[in-house]
């Protein structure tokens, strides 16, 4: 690549020669180069950034006058004042941009000791002042960030002020200036390089003062600097920006620290269990004492899953102890799977942290197509992101939309994976169903389950299309799409899909114009579509048979399976729940169902940490619940502890009533982010309604859940009265409003019962019903 | 001088364009654009008064053409467009005073 570090230093050395002259020999008086004049980094078309120093001169506007009037005449911007070494001090406490010239403050002609004052003092003024000058800073990036994005994921980026750009390289210098953290390195600094370059050329190519890298400039720019075309440019500078980021990032990690340091030192730094093995630690998610990289493959998914959640980043050395774990075996283990599910589930919370374990090659790892999509740009007006990070945000878009579908997990495994085609020729729904299919196998999900995936890729495009192309008034346009998708579940997942795809894209690409045609197309196939069946209790294995043919109250543990017979009775399901909870084990998917008038209920467990808990114990808890002589809501109040809120976002929970779906009872099909005490209060709240549990399934995918309830009235009966139905649908609603969640001791339980509120709860309806 | 404005079903945009082509039109102008016409949308009866709920999507599209071709214009548009079905939409010509090139300062026909 063509750099033009050698221009750049002789045009600044004419400059400097010229001023000199201009300045000719005058006692007292000193020209200092600031900004980017002052770092010898004069661009084609850079303005000049010159203060005259002067130590209170009378005649100093006739020499000010000198000097100005040249430079304006030759046509070249002037950015010019003219200050004593304390006004420009003053000047330089009051404003940051001023104080971060002169950092870079370089002596150009006059009186060498006048600069050498200025620029000591500036030093000095920045380094007494550093927590709040350094804050200050900080802020300033963060609202460039707001302003110009990343330059990264930029079709079009801002060289100069976007994150990962030039000024976050100043940035980095300026606080290494104050000590608080060392000087960029050569990766830096080779990155920051190729920026100015690119910038470089831009102002060559164009002849004009720009930062912005326009797509009509790209392929003239990467030409201009000896490049093959505007992609090749784009992707250098992906990657240099990424290695200016991560430079920057643990600049103001450093820098934060500092400010922290008095106000955290009369406390001990806190951990907070977040997840087996992983901590939060200073508002940075890190690897617990016991936890062991070297020998746990599923550790880099928990830990990014548990630091999305809870909004928070992976603290660097812990994204670098992580590249010590071993591959994930294929197909994954399920809880990999599940880890994956909940950090993407976190929306825009798991954009970050996806980008972090990027930089550090894990997605990669993970997902080894992602290379191919990895910093790749798109051509095409419509875009505003490369194609690695469009996946990122469609997932991120997608985490909203999870109540809109059956099957949460599969839609946001979709939206991420929509894309990956890009990187083969060809067409790229083609090609995505292809490498999907290939991901789903590796990732070890069911056939039934890889197929809707790869469906969803292959027709990602068809609603936008056809509801922008094609009449919808047409029967035949609906029988097609009809035929293509096939079932409703499907056709769900591309609804979704289209608008998370869409408001990743940009914002012309999505609008309520085109979502209102999409709706429209969705709600005509959607009629000529069979409704899913809803999902039924799975069928019992012979020995399950057995235990609920013997008719006695039993309660068995076989791995992570517990196994609760007894006669039916409200408040079965729900109560069980609570034990396993008590005994943190978090309930990964329920089946309730009877035979006769004996209950069965098979959990699917798993530990919330470390080893399992006693199955024996767990035994005689489950046994003196179904003899009403344990209390777990009076157990689970003792566990309770203040509420901490979660960092991501997440939709609000929806219930719907289904009619259709059974003769003989109503269906409440319950869509919600994970948290404790779900399965408790979603019950109670049933219970309190008056309303029995027929029989139920309850489903953990990722960090959502989608629980089933058949549920019967006080007589047996489907709900019939509407007011009846509208007060179920709000009491349900009710509970799971309450839902904050809440950690026990600093567990994190996954699906059962937290301390239920006292205020609204009235034990003996609890207990009578469901 | 003539504005041909012609508000037609979004699906209809691409006959549209094609006729426009074949007839020798070399540009326009294409908006997203939602209302109601005599189809009057989707309507529903709310304790007993009418409510408007929604608007249909449609498309705009925008000629500008000289007056002696205005009439077969529209003649093309309303052909290519047609379902013969409720909501297909209305053309309309409107008298253009001045028409400028942004880039070239070109007036009147030529800068057509």
């Amino acid at each position: 690549m063509t750099s033009f570090a050698a221009d750049r230093a002789r045009r600044t050395t004419q400059v400097d020669r010229w001023l000199a002259e201009l300045l000719g020999a005058e006692p007292g008086v000193a020209l200092v180069a600031v900004g980017g004049y002052g770092r010898k980094e004069l661009l084609p078309r850079s303005d000049l950034d010159v203060l005259l120093l002067h130590g209170g001169r009378d005649d100093i506007a006739a020499i000010a006058d000198r000097i100005w009037y040249p430079v304006w005449d030759s046509g070249v911007e002037l950015d010019h004042a003219v200050r004593t070494v304390p006004q420009a001090r003053r000047m330089a406490r009051a404003d940051l941009k001023v104080a971060l010239g002169l950092l870079s403050a370089r002596h150009v002609a006059g009186d060498p000791d006048l600069t050498e004052r200025l620029r000591a003092g500036a030093l000095e003024d920045w380094r007494s002042a550093a927590p709040a000058r350094l804050a200050e800073l900080h802020a300033s990036h963060d609202e460039r960030t707001r302003t110009s994005g990343e330059l990264a994921f930029l079709l079009e980026p801002d060289l100069k002020e976007a994150r990962g750009g030039l000024r976050d390289v100043h940035a980095i210098q300026a606080v290494a200036a104050a000590w608080v953290a060392p000087a960029p390195g050569p990766k830096v600094r080779t990155a920051y390089e190729q920026i100015l370059d690119a910038r470089h050329a831009l102002h060559e190519v164009t002849g004009r003062r720009l930062d912005r890298l326009v797509l009509e400039e790209q392929d003239e720019v990467a030409r201009a600097l000896g490049l093959l075309d505007g992609d090749v440019l784009l992707r250098m500078l992906a990657g240099a920006a990424r290695t200016v980021v991560y430079a920057v990032d643990h600049a103001f990690r450093q820098a934060d620290r500092l400010r922290g340091q008095r106000r955290l030192r009369r406390r001990r730094a806190e951990r907070r269990p977040l997840a087996d093995g992983v901590v939060e630690q200073d508002g940075e998610v890190v690897l617990a004492r016991v936890a062991d990289p070297a020998h746990d493959p599923t550790l880099v998914l928990r830990a990014a899953a548990a630091a999305a959640q809870a909004g928070l980043p992976l603290a660097p050395r812990t994204l670098d102890r992580l590249t010590e774990c071993p591959p994930l075996p294929v197909p994954w283990p399920t809880a990999a799977r599940d880890s994956l599910l909940s950090l993407l589930g976190a929306g825009q919370a798991a954009v970050s942290v996806w980008e972090a374990l990027d930089t550090e090659g894990l997605v990669t790892a993970l997902i080894p197509d992602w290379e191919r999509v990895r910093n790749r740009p798109q051509r095409n007006p419509l875009h505003t992101f490369t194609v690695d990070r469009h996946l990122a945000e469609a997932a991120a878009h997608a985490a909203e939309l999870t109540r809109e579908v059956a099957r949460p997990d599969l839609l946001l495994l979709a939206a991420l994976l929509h894309d990956i085609g890009k990187g083969w020729p060809g067409d790229h729904s083609v090609t995505g169903e292809v490498v999907a299919r290939d991901v789903g196998r590796r990732m070890g999900l069911p056939a039934a389950d890889v197929d809707l995936v790869a469906s969803a890729v292959r027709l990602h495009l068809l609603l936008p299309m056809v509801a922008t192309r094609r009449d919808l008034d047409d029967p035949v346009t609906v029988k097609q799409v009809a035929t293509a998708v096939r079932s409703r579940a499907l056709l769900e997942l591309l609804h979704a899909l289209a608008i998370a795809d869409g408001l990743a894209t940009g914002p012309a690409a999505w609008n309520d114009w085109k979502a209102t045609l999409v709706a429209d197309l969705v709600g005509r196939v959607a009629a000529a579509l069979d409704g899913d069946p809803m999902p039924g209790p799975a069928p019992l294995r012979e020995d399950q048979l057995a235990l609920a043919a013997a008719g006695d109250p039993a309660a068995t543990v076989r791995g992570s399976e517990v196994t609760v017979v007894a006669p039916d009775r409200p408040g079965l399901l729900w109560r069980a729940a609570g034990v396993l909870a008590s005994h943190r084990l978090a309930v990964r998917s329920a089946n309730a169902t009877s035979i006769g008038n004996i209950a069965v209920t098979v959990f699917d467990v798993e530990p919330e940490f470390g080893d399992p808990p006693d199955a024996a114990l767990v035994v005689a808890d489950l046994r003196r619940m179904l003899m009403g002589r344990l209390d777990v809501e009076d157990r689970l109040d003792r566990r309770a502890r203040a509420a901490r809120p979660s960092g991501a976002a997440v939709p609000a929970p929806k219930v719907t009533l289904v009619d259709d779906a059974s003769d003989t009872a109503t269906v409440v099909e319950v869509r919600a982010h994970d948290a404790p005490g779900l399965l408790w209060r979603v019950g109670r709240a049933l219970g309190e309604c008056g309303l029995n549990v027929r029989a139920a399934r309850v489903e953990t995918l990722g960090a959502e859940v989608v629980d089933v309830f058949y549920v019967t009235d006080g007589d047996g009966k489907p709900l019939a009265g509407e007011d009846m139905r509208r007060a179920t649908t709000h009491s349900v609603l009710a509970a799971l409003g309450d839902l904050t969640p809440n950690r026990w001791s600093g567990h994190n339980s996954r699906a059962a019962g937290s301390g239920p509120d006292p205020g609204t709860t009235d034990r003996s309806v609890a207990w009578c019903c469901v | 001088m003539k504005l041909i404005t012609a508000v037609i079903k979004p699906f209809k945009l691409d006959d549209v364009k094609a006729a426009l082509q074949a007839f020798g039109v070399h540009g326009l102008t294409v908006t997203e654009a939602s209302g109601y016409g005599r189809q009057r949308g989707h309507t529903e009866v709310y304790r007993g008064a009418e409510y408007q709920v929604d608007l249909v999507p449609k498309v705009r599209v925008e000629v500008l053409c000289e007056d002696e071709d205005a009439e077969d214009l529209i003649g093309v548009v309303v052909k290519a467009a047609q379902t013969g079905r409720i909501g297909d939409g209305k053309v309309w010509s409107v008298p253009v005073e001045t028409i400028v090139r942004v880039r070239t300062g070109e007036r009147g026909p030529d800068a057509l």
